[in-house]
C-alpha cells in the first residue's frame, strides 16, 4: 500500500515537472516590447514603412553605442511593422562571423579585425559579407592601463608582461603602438593572450604589468590603482584607427534594399540621440548592458559616432585603405592566409545602405 | 515500467513498540543531521560575511552576501536601471531569473530525455549482443570530450539555436546512462538467469522478469550521474547566444564584471542541481525498491 502511495506521488511529481517544463520561455525577448515599459517601445520617428517583410536576424554586442540604442528603443520594430526582426547576442566579433558561418545571422557587429578576417582568405569562402556602417570609432574605450605609477610611456614597459584578448581591436591598437615606439612584441615585451573579464584576477595576482582593454574592465584596472597611458585615440592619430563596424551579408543586402535603407536610418537617428541627447541614449544603454546610466554616458566619450553623410564619406573613401592595413597586421600575427588586393577589400564596404540614409 | 511480481516483505518479527522506538530514533537523527547542517550553513555564512565586512577581500572578488542577495531579488524583479530612474526593466537580460533557470531546465530535461531514450536501448543491445564490442570504444571515446571542446563544432553543425546546445547536452548524457545500462545487464547473476530458464522461462519472459528489474538500478543511477553531466555542461551549451539560461547569465556576468549576480546564478545552479538530485533519488527509491535486496 505504501509503495504504490509512493509510486503515484513519484508518477505525480514527474507529470508536474513535465507540464512545468512544457511551458516554454520563448527566447529572445526584447526590452521594447516588455509590457511592464509600454511607453518604451516607441513610434517610429519617421514613417513606418508596411510594406517590408524581411525576416532579419541581428547579431549585435554589447557596446555602447548607437546599435544597442536602436534595439533598446525598438526602432526597428516600430519602422518595419511586419518585419520579423530577431537579436542574437554575441560575446566578441569572432563569434559574429562564426554565426554567419553557420548561416544564423544576417547582420553583425564586429570589430574592424574581424571584419577585415571576414574579408581575407581563408574565412571570405565562408562568409560573404560586407561593413555597411561604422558604428564607432575607438577612442579613448580601449587604451593601455600600467600598474607601475613610474611607468610613464610605452617603452618603460620594455621586459614587462602586457595583457590583450587576442584578435581584437585592443591587440591590434597595441601591436601597432610596439611597433611605433620600436618595441618587438616577440623579445622585447611579452604579449600575452588575456580575456577581459580575466584580467582584475592578473592585475590583482601581479601576472600582468599592463592591459589594453575596454569597459568595464579598463574603469576596474585604473580604479586599482592603473593608469591609463595609451589609447586606441593615439594609434587613430597615428593613422591606424580601430572601428565596431556593421556588416550585412551581401545577399541579404542585395535583395533587401528597402529594409538596409530603414535600417541605416535608424541607427543615424541614434547616432543623432546619442550626440543631441545623450542622457536618453544613456538609458537605452544602461538597459542593454546592464550598468549604471551615468556609467554609459562617460563610455560615450570614448568612442567616436558619425552620422550618415560621414559615413558615406568614410566608408567610401578611406575605410577599405583601413582594411587592408589592418590585414597586414593580421597577416603577421597569422590571423589570416594572405593580404587580399586593396579591389577585395573595397567589394566588401558598402556605403549604399548609408547613403540612402543621408537627409532621410 | 517493469514491475517483479514478488516485492520484498518488511521483516515482521518487530513488535509494534520496538518499531515505535525505532522510529523516534529515526526522527532524532534527522533532527540532529538538520542541526549539523544548519550550523554548518550559519557558520559558512558568517565567515563569508566577517570577511566581506572586514575588507578582507575586496567586493570585486568577494561581494558581502547582502549584495548577492540583492542581485538575486533584482533578478526576478522589475527594477528601476538605477535608482531614482524611471525606466522599469524586467529582471536581468529582459527574464527574470526564474525565467532563466527554466529556460536551462527545459534543455537539460530535453538532452537527458533524449540520452535516456537512445542510452538505455543502446546499452541494452551493447551488453547483450556483440554490438558492445564494437561501439565500446566510440562511447569511450565520446564520454572522454570535455564539451568546450567540440561546442564550436556544434554551432556550425546546428546553428546557435537551441537545437546545438540540446545537442551538447544530449552527447554529455547519452554516454553515462548507456554505461551504466551496459554495466547493469553485464551485472546480472547468473544464478538468477539460470533459476527462470530451469522453470521455462523464454529468452523474452528472461528479459522482462529478470534482465530489465536487475538493471534498473544502474540504469536510474547512471541517469543521476548524467543528469549531473548536464548541469556541468549547461554554462558551455549557452556561452554562445544563450539567453535566456542560468549558464548564460552567469556567463554574461562575469564578462561583465557583476559578481554578486554570477554568485547568485551559481547559487541557483547548485540548489537547482541538489534539488533535482533529491528528486530523482527519491524516484530511484519508489521506483526500484528492490535495490540491494535481490
Amino acid at each position: 500500500m505504501k509503495t504504490r502511495l509512493k509510486q503515484s506521488a513519484a508518477a505525480l511529481a514527474v507529470t508536474t515537472l513535465t507540464l512545468a517544463l512544457t511551458g516554454c520561455v520563448e527566447s529572445g525577448r526584447s526590452s521594447a516590447t516588455n509590457e511592464t515599459d509600454a511607453a518604451q517601445a516607441s513610434d517610429c520617428p519617421w514613417e513606418a514603412d508596411d510594406s517590408i517583410t524581411t525576416t532579419a536576424r541581428i547579431a549585435w554586442q554589447a557596446i555602447p553605442n548607437a546599435d544597442v540604442v536602436v534595439k533598446d528603443l525598438g526602432l526597428l520594430e516600430a519602422c518595419m511593422p511586419n518585419a520579423e526582426i530577431s537579436w542574437v547576442q554575441a560575446a566578441s566579433g569572432g563569434d559574429v562571423v562564426k554565426y554567419y558561418g553557420s548561416g544564423d545571422v544576417d547582420l553583425g557587429l564586429m570589430g574592424s579585425s574581424p571584419a577585415t578576417i571576414a574579408s581575407s582568405e581563408p574565412v571570405v569562402r565562408d562568409v560573404d559579407l560586407a561593413v555597411v556602417w561604422i558604428h564607432d570609432v575607438i577612442g579613448e574605450a580601449e587604451s593601455l592601463v600600467v600598474r607601475d605609477p613610474e611607468v610613464i610611456d610605452l617603452a618603460g614597459l620594455e621586459g614587462g608582461r602586457i595583457g590583450v584578448p587576442f584578435s581584437s581591436t585592443a591587440h591590434y591598437s597595441l601591436l601597432q603602438a610596439l611597433a611605433e615606439e620600436g618595441l618587438d612584441p616577440a623579445t622585447d615585451v611579452e604579449v600575452i593572450n588575456l580575456d577581459p573579464e580575466k584580467m582584475p584576477g592578473a592585475w590583482q595576482g601581479d601576472q600582468i604589468d599592463a592591459a589594453w582593454v575596454w569597459d568595464p574592465v579598463q574603469s576596474q584596472l585604473l580604479e586599482d590603482g592603473g593608469t591609463r597611458i595609451l589609447s586606441s585615440a593615439d594609434t587613430a592619430e597615428a593613422g591606424r584607427p580601430t572601428f565596431d563596424v556593421g556588416t550585412a551579408d551581401r545577399t541579404f543586402v542585395a535583395e533587401n534594399p528597402e529594409f538596409m535603407a530603414q535600417w541605416a536610418k535608424a541607427q543615424d537617428h541614434a547616432v543623432g540621440l546619442i550626440q543631441d541627447d545623450p542622457a536618453t541614449a544613456a538609458e537605452s544603454v544602461a538597459v542593454v548592458l546592464g550598468i549604471d546610466p551615468a556609467d554609459a554616458e562617460k563610455q560615450f566619450a570614448g568612442l567616436s559616432y558619425l552620422r550618415a553623410q560621414e559615413q558615406v564619406d568614410y566608408l567610401s573613401r578611406s575605410f577599405p585603405k583601413d582594411l587592408l592595413t589592418t590585414a597586414g597586421f593580421l597577416l603577421d600575427q597569422g590571423g589570416i592566409e594572405a593580404v587580399g588586393t586593396p579591389e577585395q577589400y573595397a567589394e566588401h564596404v558598402d556605403a549604399g545602405p548609408a547613403r540612402s540614409a543621408v537627409g532621410g | 515500467m517493469v514491475q517483479l511480481e514478488g516485492r520484498p516483505v518488511p521483516p515482521t518479527t518487530a513488535t509494534p513498540e520496538s518499531r515505535r522506538t525505532e522510529r523516534a530514533t529515526r526522527r532524532r537523527t534527522r533532527l540532529q543531521r538538520l542541526a549539523v547542517h544548519g550550523a554548518s550553513l550559519a557558520a559558512l555564512l558568517l565567515g563569508w560575511w566577517l570577511v566581506t565586512r572586514t575588507g578582507l577581500v575586496r567586493p570585486l572578488y568577494l561581494p558581502p552576501p547582502a549584495d548577492v542577495w540583492d542581485a538575486f531579488v533584482r533578478a526576478n524583479t522589475d527594477h528601476p536601471i538605477s535608482p531614482g530612474s524611471d525606466r522599469i526593466v524586467r529582471g536581468e537580460q529582459n527574464y527574470y531569473l526564474w525565467e532563466h533557470l527554466l529556460a536551462s531546465l527545459q534543455r537539460i530535461a530535453i538532452g537527458v530525455g533524449g540520452g535516456v531514450l537512445l542510452g538505455i536501448p543502446l546499452g541494452l543491445l551493447m551488453g547483450t549482443t556483440w554490438l558492445g564490442v564494437v561501439l565500446e570504444p566510440y562511447l569511450n571515446f565520446l564520454r572522454s570530450l570535455p564539451p568546450l571542446a567540440y561546442i564550436g563544432l556544434l554551432i556550425v553543425w546546428f546553428g546557435i539555436g537551441d537545437t546545438s546546445k540540446i545537442w551538447l547536452l544530449f552527447l554529455a548524457v547519452f554516454p553515462p546512462v548507456a554505461m551504466a545500462t551496459i554495466s547493469g545487464v553485464r551485472g546480472v547473476r547468473e544464478d538468477q538467469l539460470n533459476a527462470v530458464r530451469s522453470l521455462g522461462a523464454s529468452r523474452r519472459q528472461a528479459l522482462t522478469s529478470v534482465v530489465l528489474p536487475a538493471t534498473l538500478p544502474e540504469v536510474l543511477t547512471g541517469i543521476r550521474v548524467a543528469t549531473g553531466f548536464a548541469w556541468t555542461t549547461v554554462v558551455a551549451a549557452e556561452i554562445a547566444n544563450g539567453i535566456p539560461g542560468i549558464g548564460g547569465l552567469a556567463y554574461l556576468a562575469g564578462e561583465q564584471l557583476r559578481t554578486p549576480l554570477v554568485i547568485a546564478s551559481i547559487l541557483v545552479i547548485g540548489l537547482a542541481a541538489i534539488a533535482l538530485d533529491l528528486g530523482l533519488k527519491h524516484l530511484e527509491k519508489s521506483l526500484v525498491p528492490w535495490r540491494g535486496k535481490a
